[in-house]
């Protein structure tokens, strides 16, 4: 969980950096860290909880993205460029990092597309008499 | 036994709709159904100034900005709206309510997806169409996203009770509004 943490952390950081290096009159490089900020934090928290553990890994897709963008719209501010690009980095690294997971939750999301799965099995051996009407 | 007093669903170490679950996720939506009224208040002009300790201008910027009043009525009145079918999908139903209301554990799930979303949209208009940050706004959309994680337990635990619903061909539809005939047939 501390990784997606940090993740969240770095996702608010993007928000406000533009305006704590001093380069947000560039605007299409602070618009792009006002989009991508926001969406790196909430996924990050999102995957706070065990049980929503995997959407860590929608980070991915902005985080490299963050790699990219000092390419792809012409960045032309080294201080944006190196934070988007370390940001971008250390968002992906972090959004493989798993983390404990303590809990059972029924075979997770995956079972919902199979037919055999721990809460089909664990379901058959619990006995259902006192559930009659 | 045991397990079964607690509601706990089938392969689950914890029952996510007990009340422990539960009620941290409803205290959180009256609160964000408390500053969303604040703020559709201010935008009603039924106060005439909106508290913001560190955007200066920012928040009466961004509420009565054109976004705001895309609707007929004001953003944070939805919002506030909202959050509270938030706080009553969260309320209503016992500690099995998984597999005894399906429905309502889904249109809670449901209710908690779409508003963090939109709150997350509407942080990223602010600083890019308007050039401005609401801090009571970033705050409500801070708490709609902390509500999405803690509510898709329950809601994981009830589609898995479908899952199996379907699996034992049984009725789905009865099973889904919760029909005592079909309580007991599937766990």
């Amino acid at each position: 969980m501390w990784a997606q943490i940090i993740n969240a952390i770095l996702g608010i950081w993007l928000m406000a950096s533009a305006t704590i290096l001093g380069y947000a009159d560039a605007k299409t490089i602070t618009d792009n860290q006002h989009i991508v900020g926001p969406v790196i934090a909430s996924f990050a928290i999102i995957s706070w909880w065990e049980a929503t553990r995997a959407v860590r890994l929608y980070n991915v897709l902005p985080a490299a993205w963050l790699l990219l963008a000092p390419f792809v719209l012409g960045y032309d501010n080294a201080t944006a460029t190196i934070n988007n690009m370390a940001v971008g980095a250390l968002v992906l690294g972090l959004s493989f990092v798993k983390g404990k997971v303590e809990g059972t939750y029924g075979g997770g999301w995956a079972s919902l597309w199979k037919k055999d799965s721990l809460h089909a099995r664990e379901a058959l051996k619990t006995p259902r008499t006192d559930l009659e009407k | 036994m045991e397990h079964k007093e607690q509601g706990i669903p089938p392969g689950w170490s914890y029952n996510p709709a007990s009340w422990g679950q539960r009620l941290p996720i409803v205290v959180a939506a009256i609160v964000g159904f408390g500053i969303a009224t604040y703020l559709a208040l201010f935008q009603l002009k039924v106060f005439d100034t909106v508290w913001d300790p560190f955007f200066g201008d920012g928040s009466r910027k961004i509420l009565t900005s054109k976004t705001s009043q895309i609707l007929p009525i004001p953003d944070a009145a939805l919002g506030a709206l909202g959050y509270l079918v938030d706080a009553l999908a969260g309320v209503i139903g016992g500690v099995r309510r998984w597999r005894t209301m399906p429905w309502i554990v889904i249109v809670f799930g449901l209710a908690v997806g779409p508003l963090g979303f939109i709150s997350v949209l509407l942080v990223v208009l602010q600083p890019v169409l308007y050039d401005a940050w609401c801090t009571l706004c970033l705050a409500s959309a801070a708490i709609s996203v902390v509500m999405i994680g803690p509510a898709m337990d329950e809601m994981l635990a009830s589609l898995q009770y479908m899952r199996r619903v379907k699996d034992a061909r049984v009725s789905l539809w009865k099973a889904f509004w919760g029909y005592k005939e079909v309580q007991g047939k599937v766990i």
